[in-house]
């Protein structure tokens, strides 16, 4: 075995590329620890950068998949608070060495591996982020920015040209059209960052600059983005989006660096990337007028203006960094900075621009790779990362540098011929899925540097592919084209990430084979992951009825799927021309704007007293109204539109809310009550939580029984006769919707066909009821299964249920409806203060976390004006709905009557299996029923040996009694870190013992009253938490907004605070209880042989 | 060789009047801004002055040039073709020798104990036998008042340089990428300091660039520019830059002349006094 500081250190490429999991899997656990310190010594006293990442992910990966394995899980453990609490605040070394002085003190564990895990994972991921940041710093052409801390020292001057003003039509303006880029192949990403930076040989991308029109909105393929610059009679910044109608007048230096206060982040972020007012101004405090003073002149002011036409988010074309370039190289033309005012930008205008570009996406907080201001470039071209040399900012550094080169392919590379046999062949689409890529390029970078073989072998056969690419193009090939982009997506893609794709785009594809046969000649993935923006390649000959045909598919295929997956608004389906001319300018005179900016400007105006105006405002205002009264009717009509707006939609929502709250059982009385609570502060966060006397301590081995290794031999076969009886049913817990695993999207969680099993792409639903099949083969008497529902998911569910059961001919799986619904409300000020200021959470990346500041103060601007505590209606109806908690989907059972009917169809029942939706490792295990038969109780819970990951609460004593406690109630977050034991959540019940809790008998089931009675009798009992949610509210092409929510919860968890519920708690494999609560866990549940675990599970029908 | 001539450009736009205007020197004589930029030529050792003037102007120039009346030719720049075209004026004065060229709204203060500034750089272009501009690092927000120079240092030289590029008033986003000389601080570059030794080779420059204009440009005439030249003088010879101990005023600057003023009597014996004043004035309400 060679020492893992060999791998990283070798220049052997035949030793550098092993993968260390070949170099360790052999290993004891004495060399495992000795390795993992030599790597910490290691990674602390090197410069460069590739060594110390590298290093830090090799620690990761020990302490997430390879320590855990050599270590018993039973083996006690605790993750220091300290070194939790400084993981928090970002200071990743300091808990790292609290974290390795608990394992050099205790012995290593599951739970401080788990912690280590973490905490390198982060600082390599910082690390990487901090060197990004530094190299764009660093850029030539860049520096100066943060060096300027005073606007008298501001050096720029606009441009003469654009000081000219004429008499009738003001200042003239400077317009930018610039077209978006679609990539041929990333070579498996290869143009994220760290990659180009690190494998310069291996970073190589083709892309196209492509116009497009969408089709049913625009006749002829445009540069999809426009952005217009001139001098106005104001002393302020005006900044302009109209595809977003957003307009904000810029009169504080410091507005300009609040880059979530509203829509125009982008273009603030244009304005500091592109130096009009650099980066090291932020934090000065001045108006704008004395940075616009010396740019402009006095008196005077600048307008930028953006419009993106009609793409919609998402689409994997790289539209805000091509919107930025093009700002970027607007600006950059204004005040001299780039050497032409109009036309076409020289390569080395293109790449100061494309740093710049780069700069904005770290300033807004987003991220894009090295190759997406393409858009910028002309035609088709070849990206590739370059070697670092002697002068570079990151030589010794890294291996390669931050900017690739790009070379154009002019007419010997692709003739003309290819580019039109191109374009009439590809279909170019938008699928209606708007996914955060994020996760994935973490994935990538990660998988990257451990060069696991198989997915080393596939970034391999990217590089091959791209070649191959290249060569097809020179030879006019596009159907060897297709074939090879689809043999990039299908093979090496998906080897790597494969989360790249999903169920819906399978669909698709699937149905063009079938459809067009060899007149399909492949699929074209775009971006980060398909879903958004696709690419399909039809023989040229049929292209045409493809396109439609296309269209209705995804139209009917995303109206299918649409409860299940997170699309965010309906397929379209563009028309694209490749643009060989870059981004270009023109000198226009004034008053020359992209349509939709008088409508967007004018009612504003308007509204405001005449006298007020501008000179130049009026004048603008007169040349309007002319054009109104002259020829445009179009502008006058949307005028119209604009300033007499229609009120219908408005109505018909509130009409269907109200339809809906009472359809689902909403409760005014007890909402208006809950209202009065929260504003006198007699509900909130801070009263969820316990009493600061309260002593919360951890459990001793007396209060669990450890069935982590074994069950005796006797409960087995109790569990196996009481199966076999069919004593013991399923209830799958799936009425909320998973906001966490969607981001607030509304999609049904338990729906989602996130994984590939056993072939197929799987949801949470088919993994739970594929168990219940296996269990009912293994044990001879299948379970019945019983999924909850609430008022969101209850329909999709219902659906999938009895698509189910006509597959399998089979019954036996039951859905149980909710019977009460809540109404979300503007939070209060005080909860948000306390979410944000009191309650611990991740600090994020410095300027990630300045950008979440300046949305804080959006949002708590935005519950001020909307109203603390009032209704929550201005959304989708079904979004300002909310589950009630699913401490109510048992009592649900038995209001809604179907537990009375299980009991009626199947009488020898007397347990149940509870367990949330997204605990895939839950199953009818027979020892675990047998340990919970012997043993009596009402309830047995099971629980799990706690990680880093396991926030929330957990198993404890609490005043001396035994029993869980919800994250929401500790009243000291050290408390959690005392703990051994997380809640999983999954339930064995005694039905017969839970009925009589609730005063009821199975007689009684049939007296809907009395249990009516019963339930809301038993619920006073428990305690009601106040909880914020994110709630997203789509608008415009694909755009999300996402607003924080206040609801109310009754957790189940508290079952266990009651003195006359018995309980007990079963420690079992944390493969059988961790939870899948966010998609950037998946990669480490399918790599940690749990994904493995779960289909092992499983009897899937093909 | 001897450097015995210079040229003086005083014909640009709004510039005429900037070399006339009154001004108290070090010694606290009051005289005017052109007869210190003559002091300062001669200081160099310089016999023969040129000086290139807007039509017109020539008695009016003469007349402020007190002592130094006698060593002066002048030029008269008919129209305004730019700082090259009024540099070539003066072609036939300097024949086939090198010269020593400054600029007319400038005024230069020494640092050296013993020599002015344009004795300094005489000294250095005899020494080098070459052209050689005078810089001076200027911090990055002024780089739109100056032409900027790239380069490297030459060995074993102090405060030479050898030029490899220049722009004309650059942003700082084309000066970081173009004009970065080792050795200097962050946020500062080497910008021409208003004096020059050029040779011969850059008037014939200096005619190519005029060849090369547009023959129909009647409208608006185009300028011939010196930094193109000095750009193309790289290609053709060995061509130095040398950091002067001292410092340059733009007279035609806004608050230029004041500043100017300043630095020449906190410069002389009368330092106290002045300082003294300033103090009283910075003492008063605003």
């Amino acid at each position: 075995m060679r020492s893992l500081i060999d791998l990283i250190v070798s220049s052997e490429p035949a030793v550098r590329d092993l993968s260390m999991e070949s170099q360790v899997s052999a290993l004891t656990l004495p060399e495992l620890l000795n390795q993992a310190e030599l790597l910490d010594v290691f990674r602390r006293d090197r410069e460069n950068l590739y060594e110390r990442v590298r290093a830090l992910f090799f620690l990761y990966a020990i302490h997430r998949f390879h320590l855990p394995t050599l270590v018993p899980e039973s083996k006690p453990g605790k993750i220091s608070f300290e070194g939790h609490h400084h993981f928090l605040h970002r200071r990743f070394n300091e808990a790292i060495d609290v974290f390795l002085a608990d394992q050099e003190r205790s012995g290593p564990s599951w739970a401080v591996s788990s912690a280590l895990a973490s905490a390198y994972h982060r600082l390599a991921f910082q690390t990487l982020a901090d060197q990004v940041r530094k190299s764009v710093k660093t850029v030539a052409g860049n520096r100066w920015m943060f060096r300027m801390g005073n606007p008298d020292e501001l050096p720029l001057r606009l441009r003469d040209e654009l000081l000219q003003r004429d008499a009738n039509l003001g200042y003239p303006m400077l317009r930018e059209r610039t077209s978006v880029r679609m990539d041929f192949s990333h070579s498996a990403w290869s143009d994220i960052f760290f990659l180009g930076m690190d494998f310069p040989q291996g970073a190589r991308v083709i892309n196209a600059s492509i116009n497009l029109a969408v089709q049913g909105r625009h006749q002829t393929p445009e540069p999809p983005l426009d952005c217009c610059l001139r001098v106005i009679d104001q002393p302020v910044l005006r900044l302009v989006s109209i595809d977003l109608n957003a307009v904000v007048e810029i009169t504080h230096l410091s507005q300009v660096f609040d880059f979530a206060a509203d829509y125009l982040g982008l273009l603030k972020a244009a304005v500091i990337a592109s130096g009009l007012v650099p980066a090291g101004l932020e934090g000065h405090q001045a108006d704008i007028a004395s940075v616009l003073r010396p740019l402009v002149g006095p008196g005077l002011g600048l307008e930028i203006v953006s419009r993106v036409n009609d793409i919609p988010k998402g689409s994997r074309l790289a539209v805000s960094t091509n919107l930025l370039g093009g700002l970027i190289a607007m600006c950059m033309r204004a005040t001299n900075q780039v050497s032409t005012l109009t036309g076409s930008l020289t390569e080395a205008d293109r790449r100061i621009v494309a740093a710049r570009a780069i700069l904005g996406e770290w300033l807004g907080g987003s991220g894009g790779g090295w190759q997406d201001s393409g858009g910028v470039w002309p035609g088709i071209k070849l990206i590739e990362g370059c070697a670092a040399a002697a002068g570079d900012p990151e030589f010794g550094i890294s291996q390669g540098r931050l900017l690739p080169q790009h070379q154009v392919f002019g007419p010997a590379e692709v003739d003309a011929r290819t580019r039109q046999l191109l374009q009439d062949s590809l279909v170019l689409v938008h699928g209606g899925m708007a996914q955060n890529v994020g996760p994935i390029l973490e994935m990538v970078t990660e998988k990257y540097l451990l060069r696991s073989g198989a997915e080393w072998e596939a970034r391999q056969q990217a590089i091959e592919i791209l070649a191959q690419i290249i060569r097809h193009l020179a030879n006019g090939d596009i159907r060897a084209i297709g074939a090879a982009t689809d043999r990039n997506f299908s093979g090496p893609l998906q080897a790597i990430i494969p989360w790249c794709t999903n169920a819906y785009t399978e669909r698709l594809i699937t149905r063009c084979r079938e459809t067009y046969g060899s007149d399909f000649w492949g699929f074209w993935m775009l971006g980060g992951m398909a879903g958004g923006g696709m690419g399909f390649i039809f023989n040229p000959t049929r292209k045409v009825e493809a396109r439609h045909w296309l269209w209705e598919l995804m139209r009917d295929t995303k109206r299918e799927m649409e409860h299940a997956l997170p699309f965010a608004m309906d397929p379209v389906v563009y028309d694209f021309e490749i643009n060989d001319q870059g981004t270009q300018a023109q000198l226009l005179p004034g008053g020359s704007y992209p349509p939709g900016y008088y409508p967007l400007l004018v009612p504003g105006w308007l509204r405001q007293d005449i006298q007020s105006l501008s000179l130049e405002t009026r004048a603008e205002l007169e040349r309007v109204g002319q054009l109104c009264r002259s020829s445009d009717q179009d502008l006058a009509t949307r005028l119209i539109a604009r300033i007499l707006p229609g009120k219908a939609d408005a109505t018909a929502t509130r009409q269907s809310l109200s339809d809906l709250l009472e359809i689902h059982g909403f409760d005014p009385i007890a909402h208006q009550q809950l209202r009065e609570d929260l504003l006198a502060g007699r509900l909130g966060l801070a009263q969820n939580l316990l009493p600061a006397t309260t002593t919360i301590e951890d459990v001793g081995d007396d209060d669990v029984v450890d069935c982590r290794q074994s069950v005796p031999h006797r409960a087995i076969d109790l569990g196996r006769q009481a199966i076999a009886n069919g004593e013991v049913a399923v209830v799958t817990l799936a009425a909320g919707v998973g906001s966490r695993w969607t981001q607030g999207a509304g999609v049904v969680k338990a729906l989602h066909p996130f994984v590939r099993l056993a072939g197929r792409h799987r949801s949470f639903l088919d993994i739970h009821l594929a168990k219940t099949q296996q269990a009912g083969r293994l044990y001879g008497c299948r379970p019945l299964h019983v999924v909850t529902t609430g008022y969101l998911t209850e329909q999709p569910i219902r659906a999938a249920v009895e698509r189910w059961k006509h597959q399998h001919q089979s019954a036996g799986v039951y859905v149980s409806a909710g019977k009460s619904v809540g109404l979300r409300l503007v939070p209060t000020i005080r909860d948000l203060r306390f979410a944000w200021e009191e309650m611990p959470q991740q600090v994020l990346d410095q300027q990630q976390q300045k950008v979440r500041q300046s949305l804080r103060a959006a949002m708590l601007n935005w519950a001020q004006a909307t109203g603390e505590a009032t209704d929550y209606v201005d959304n989708l109806p079904m979004q300002c709905l909310h589950p009630v908690g699913h401490w109510f989907e048992i009592p649900n059972l038995l209001r809604n009557g179907l537990l009375r009917d299980l009991l009626l169809e199947q009488p020898q029942l007397k347990y149940l299996l509870l367990h949330n939706v997204d605990t895939l490792g839950a199953s009818v295990e027979p020892g675990l029923l047998g340990v919970h038969i012997q043993n009596g109780t009402c309830l047995s819970i099971e629980v799990i040996t706690r990680r880093m990951e396991d926030r929330g609460g957990g198993l404890a004593r609490v005043n001396g009694r035994t029993r869980l406690v919800e994250g929401l109630a500790m009243p000291n977050e050290r408390d959690e870190f005392g703990l051994t034991y997380y809640n999983s959540m999954t339930t064995w019940i005694d039905i017969d013992q839970l009925l009589a809790r609730f005063g009821l008998n199975r007689t009684e089931l049939n007296h809907s009253e009395r249990v009516v009675k019963a339930v809301r009798q038993f619920a006073r009992r428990l305690p009601t938490y106040i909880t914020l949610k994110d709630v997203k509210k789509r608008w415009g092409n694909g755009q999300e907004d996402v607003f924080p929510v206040c609801q109310f919860e009754k957790l189940w968890g508290d079952m266990t605070s009651l003195t006359d519920v018995t309980c007990q708690y079963l420690a079992v494999p944390t493969l059988r209880g961790q939870q899948l609560k966010d998609p950037a866990q998946l990669d480490g549940w399918l790599r940690d042989g749990s994904a493995a675990a779960t289909e092992r599970g499983c009897d899937f029908v093909a | 060789m001897t450097i015995s001539k210079a040229v003086i450009t005083a014909a640009g736009k709004d510039q005429a009047h900037l070399p006339l205007q009154t001004v108290v020197d070090q010694s606290g004589r009051a005289r005017s801004a052109l007869e210190l930029i003559l002091a300062e030529v001669v200081s160099a050792g310089i016999k023969e002055i040129a000086i290139v003037v807007a039509p017109g102007e020539q008695d009016r120039y003469h007349a402020a040039a007190g002592n130094f009346a006698s060593r002066l030719t002048f030029f008269p720049q008919p129209e305004p073709r730019g700082y090259g075209d009024a540099i070539l004026r003066a072609r036939s004065f300097v024949g086939g020798e090198k010269f020593l060229h400054l600029v007319g709204d400038h005024l230069y203060v020494s640092d050296h104990s013993q020599w002015s500034c344009a004795a300094q750089l005489v000294a250095v272009a005899e020494r080098e036998d070459c052209s050689v501009s005078a810089i001076q690092p200027t911090h990055e927000s002024k780089l739109r008042f100056f032409g900027t120079i790239g380069g490297s240092p030459v060995a074993h030289a102090e405060k030479l340089f050898e030029v490899t590029a220049i722009l004309e008033k650059p942003t700082p986003t084309q000066a970081e990428q173009a004009l970065i000389v080792a050795g200097q601080r962050s946020g500062y570059y080497l910008c021409f300091f208003g004096m020059h030794v050029l040779t011969p080779t850059v008037m014939d420059l200096l005619v190519e660039a005029k060849a090369a204009l547009p023959a129909n440009a009647t409208d608006k005439p185009s300028n011939i520019n010196l930094s193109d030249s000095l750009r193309k003088l790289i290609q053709r010879e060995k061509y130095l830059a040398f950091q002067i101990q001292g410092q340059r005023f733009n007279i035609g600057e806004t608050y230029g002349l004041l500043i100017a003023q300043m630095a020449l009597a906190l410069s002389g014996p009368d330092r106290d006094r002045i300082l003294v004043e300033l103090i009283e004035l910075l003492a008063r309400p605003k």
